[in-house]
């Protein structure tokens, strides 16, 4: 049964054109990347800080990840194809699971890819900062992909939520206030890669590794039971 | 099932959006055979079949399907197929993937009840194309099919007929008679009481968020003709013709209007037999007798109001 949702649910996210689309803005700090290193201009330290961090970790992961989480469930209701799900003797756990898992399945792969990509980009680059990147990344994704699946059931404006809360929240507030790093999933993944590599990644930005660890954790299960429990008392359309 | 028999107990139930009552106090019981939902178009019907089917919760009174509750009971729809009216498929599945979903959904182990769902709804040459290419009334079948395909004890399908051709209407009929003769509860909503009246053993009359009446449909039916009909006759001698009508008994009054006389009766058959000969009696040329009010909703509106 779960198996046959989330084939459904990977069906749904990997449309071609939107595979397309979104790859096309992940791979953008990576065609910068690269023009960069052609003329000598980065190093990994300058990569790390001038173009992963502030570009892929603070703006095009959690968009990515928005774009594709949002629509899990958005897509449904807007179609009014949630009630063929939702009428079915079907957990209402192992639909959001299966959403979830298939979110992670698409975004997953091109944000660690893309990572993994930009940071070998760098002449002088090493092999931790690169498994670092990528476990940050992967982190991230899981957390945002709970997050915005949740979005994508509590409101039709999800996206329109979702940019305010990355532009605003992550982007902004969190780069300000050291106090509210610890409400920042841009904070768990750096955190995450600063405490498995430490430099090049920004310790202003970061919390402590197990911190972050635990933090996404809980902010994911949260995320996940909040979906689950809305999917159960909604009115389903 | 209740001790009444019942398969579905709707007890005082009422939805309401801020201040727009969608349903209001509404209470049936539908038993196995064919139950037809009738009402026109934004009476409520698919606001209480929601309720029945556990996607709306009532703001009052309770819903009960097979002696369960339904909001929250996902175990309920394993005996229970629903097909709302909304035209909603994944339009990337084939027809056949569609249904095997549902299967899988449902949990379904007999391997054979994909190929009997979808020849029941007599879909099998088109079952391997992509349901986004099917037509209305195909999407509408393949639909059924996937509703039916774990044999459900009870079927709740909103507006079922919507964009079906007179063919599958009565490859539609003899499915719900031999789904009603195995002893399985149907309900059925429609705007059309010609529709619900040639499927249904019993009709609810929905109205205005109400419940006007229930009972079998010549019973629907003769509420129905009780009401005093409006038509408009128009012939080239108004004033002649409007003193001729007034001396025929099935008509109650008469406006003489610049375009038509307008006529209030509440035996239209009676009226249309008369009228011609009545005009070639005064020699007059009768160009058109059309009832005005003849909508659903007018006759709906009456039977509620009386």
């Amino acid at each position: 049964m779960i198996a046959a949702l989330f084939w459904l649910s990977l069906r749904q996210a990997a449309s071609p054109k939107r595979l397309l689309l979104l790859s096309i803005v992940a791979l953008l700090p990576v065609g910068l990347a690269a023009l960069l290193v052609s003329l000598d201009e980065a190093d990994q330290s300058g990569i790390v800080t001038g173009g992963f961090e502030p570009l892929l970790v603070s703006l095009i992961l959690p968009l990515v990840v928005m774009v594709l989480a949002s629509s899990a469930f958005g897509n449904e209701v807007e179609d009014r194809t949630l009630s063929l799900l939702t009428t079915k003797p079907v957990p209402r756990w192992s639909l959001v699971l299966a959403k979830f898992i298939g979110t992670i399945a698409v975004a997953g792969p091109i944000m660690v890819g893309v990572s993994v990509v930009l940071i070998s980009l760098a002449p002088d680059r090493e092999s931790g900062v690169i498994a670092a990147a990528a476990a940050g990344s992967a982190i991230g994704v899981v957390v945002y992909a709970a997050v915005f699946t949740w979005a994508g059931l509590v409101t039709t404006r999800a996206l329109a939520f979702g940019l305010v809360y990355v532009l605003l929240w992550e982007a902004l507030i969190t780069s300000f206030l050291s106090g509210t790093r610890y409400l920042s999933v841009r904070s768990y993944m750096i955190g995450v890669m600063h405490g498995m590599e430490g430099s090049p990644f920004s310790e202003n930005l970061a919390i402590g590794m197990t911190t972050a660890l635990v933090a996404s954790g809980v902010v994911t299960a949260l995320f996940f039971l909040l979906s689950v429990r809305r999917l159960s008392t909604m009115d389903v359309p | 099932m209740t001790t009444t028999g019942a398969t579905i107990e709707v007890q005082a139930v009422s939805r309401w959006y801020g201040n727009v009552v969608a349903v209001n106090d509404v209470s049936f019981e539908v038993y196995p055979g064919v139950t037809g939902i009738l009402g026109p178009n934004g009476a409520g019907k698919t606001t209480l079949l929601s309720m029945m089917c556990g996607l709306l919760r009532p703001s009052q009174g309770h819903v009960r399907v097979l002696g369960e509750e339904v909001v929250g009971n996902v175990c309920l729809y394993s005996r229970v197929g629903i097909m709302l009216e909304h035209d909603a498929l994944y339009s990337f599945m084939t027809g056949r993937s569609f249904v095997q979903l549902a299967a899988k959904l449902q949990g379904v182990d007999d391997p054979d009840a994909v190929d009997w769902a979808i020849q029941t709804v007599n879909l099998q040459d088109a079952q391997d194309r992509p349901t986004g290419t099917y037509s209305r009334g195909m999407r509408q079948r393949i639909r059924l099919a996937a509703t039916i395909v774990h044999d459900p004890e009870v079927l709740v399908l909103d507006e079922p007929l919507n964009g079906t051709d007179p063919r599958q209407r009565v490859e539609f009929a003899d499915f719900v008679g031999r789904m009603s003769s195995a002893g399985k509860t149907v309900l059925i909503s429609s705007h059309i009481l010609e529709e619900v009246e040639t499927l249904a053993d019993r009709i609810l009359l929905v109205v205005s968020g109400k419940l006007a009446a229930a009972g079998n449909h010549h019973a629907i039916r003769e509420k129905l003709n009780e009401r005093p009909f409006q038509v408009r006759i128009v012939a080239a001698k108004q004033r002649e013709m409007a003193a001729a009508l007034l001396g025929l008994p099935e008509v109650e009054s008469i406006r003489l209007e610049h375009d038509g006389i307008d006529v209030t009766t509440r035996n239209l058959a009676d009226l249309q037999r008369s009228t011609p000969r009545l005009a070639q009696d005064i020699g007059s040329r009768l160009y058109r007798l059309e009832p005005l009010d003849d909508s659903l909703e007018s006759v709906f509106s009456y039977v509620v109001q009386r």
